[in-house]
């Protein structure tokens, strides 16, 4: 079975990454921002003993703890190469796409593919013991696959009681008190975090595309593997022009693009937790 | 006369009761009557007549000063290290800073089209800041920002947090990396190069 190969080195990448993951826990960090524990400061005030009490009291709501980033010349380059390869390469091919493909016609594309992948959203809702979301989600998808035809259009967002969600398995392994463990950039998925990596092959595991084109699936021996990478890669490539213009207004005023980008995955994803 | 006037206590008192759960706090009230003011600059037909265009954005830059508090702005952007930097540095820094933040955010301001602005709810972050969440919805895109501001003699912003992201955060983030190697001079110059 040489077609398996690819996947069981990623399977193994990510177990390593499982093992790794509690070990960097010490520089895991409180979720909540607004956390009144002086500790939560202290790793960002401590830097100066020097500073009044009163300075180190203001930061405390908008300074939680960096994130540690001991791969930092592996990240830099692998943020480098995406750079260039989104930024760069890609970029002319997604302007060209926008340009041809009407709008209308991408977020069709585009929320047919949320549709189909709602198990994870749901899935993640329930193992946070969030019924709430877990039932909107459920009725979300019921609606759009048939009034919105196949989830092509989003029609149950009308209801203000029914928005889009994002559950992913990285924001039920932080519900569950796991921090971010390290900062880390990987080749065309971009950055990470330890606990966000762990939590890519648990939303792999909980996309259907797993089980359709998956190692048990029935097809056997022949299955075509590759055409969930396929069909990935196309919901990626449709987003680019929108995930390229969030990437320009974050490293474009940015000073630092590197920590820039590194700071905003931390912040969206503990605030995604929070939430 | 005097019956009169009883009713108009009473109907002032009805009118006062019924205005006063639409009216949100100060800090909301302040941030709401500025982007009004932006809003209303930008909507203006003048603003895209060329020859009136210059003064207008002096008008809008001198709108959007008002609104925001470079300075403590550029206090918490630095954290900590802002106590390295010497009155004069500190002074280069807030202007640099200013500026190049009004480079990079004037043109998505100016893109504005006839997105709304709802203002959901205003939260105490207790001794005289607050943070004032809003939702700025366009055309199929909402994006959640919240204003954070404190009261130096009236509601001023000090940080914008966008989809969680905290602006000042993002920044005190960059500042801290490079100051570890650099001086607060080659900052100060690092950011200043940044707007040409």
């Amino acid at each position: 079975m040489p077609t398996s190969l690819p996947r069981n080195t990623f399977l193994v990448l990510l177990a390593a990454l499982l093992l790794a993951a509690p070990v960097c826990q010490a520089a895991g960090t409180p979720i909540n921002q607004e956390s009144p524990k002086p500790a939560v400061a202290a790793p960002a005030a401590s830097a100066t003993a020097a500073t009044p009490a009163q300075v180190d009291e203001d930061y405390a709501e908008t300074a939680p703890a960096p994130v540690a980033d001991p791969f930092y010349r592996w990240n830099k380059f692998w943020f480098g190469f995406n750079h260039l390869f989104y930024s760069g390469l890609m970029r002319p091919f997604a302007k060209g796409y926008a340009f041809i493909v009407p709008p209308m016609v991408r977020k069709g594309l585009s929320n047919a593919y949320q549709n189909f992948i709602f198990p994870i959203r749901f899935v993640n809702a329930l193992l946070q013991l969030n019924f709430t979301k877990a039932s909107k989600e459920f009725g979300r998808f019921m609606i759009n696959t048939t009034l919105g035809v196949g989830g092509l259009m989003d029609v149950a967002k009308a209801d203000p009681n029914l928005q889009p969600g994002n559950e992913d398995f990285g924001q039920t392994l932080g519900f569950w008190g796991l921090g971010d463990g390290f900062y880390i950039v990987w080749p065309f998925l971009g950055p990470s975090s330890a606990r966000d990596s762990v939590g890519l092959a648990g939303d792999a595991v909980a996309n259907p595309l797993f089980w359709i084109f998956g190692p048990w699936a029935i097809h056997g021996e022949d299955n075509p593997w590759y055409l969930s990478y396929v069909v990935k890669a196309g919901d990626v490539f449709n987003n680019l022009p929108e995930t390229l213009e969030t990437y320009d207004s974050l490293t474009k005023p940015a000073v630092d693009p590197y920590s820039a980008m590194k700071d905003a995955y931390i912040q969206y994803r503990r605030n995604a937790v929070s939430q | 006369m005097h019956r009169f006037a009883s009713r108009l206590v009473l109907a002032l008192a009805i009118v006062a009761a019924l205005a006063a759960p639409a009216l949100a706090g100060a800090p909301t009230e302040a941030l709401s009557a500025s982007i009004d003011t932006i809003i209303a600059l930008l909507a203006d037909p003048a603003y895209k007549n060329p020859d009136t265009r210059p003064a207008m954005r002096a008008k809008l830059i001198t709108a959007i000063d008002a609104v925001f508090d470079m300075k403590e702005l550029s206090r918490r952007a630095l954290g900590a290290q802002w106590n390295r930097f010497s009155p004069e540095q500190q002074q280069r820094f807030v202007t640099a800073f200013g500026q190049l933040l009004q480079n990079t955010y004037l043109d998505k301001i100016e893109s504005y089209t006839d997105e709304k602005v709802q203002y959901l709810k205003e939260q105490d972050l207790g001794t005289g800041k607050a943070e004032v969440d809003t939702r700025v919805v366009g055309k199929g895109k909402e994006i959640p920002i919240s204003y954070r501001l404190s009261d130096h003699s009236g509601w001023k912003v000090y940080d914008v947090v966008i989809e969680g992201v905290s602006l000042v955060q993002n920044y005190r983030t960059q500042f801290g990396q490079i100051l570890v190697n650099e001086t607060p001079d080659a900052l100060i110059a690092k950011i200043a190069a940044k707007k040409s």
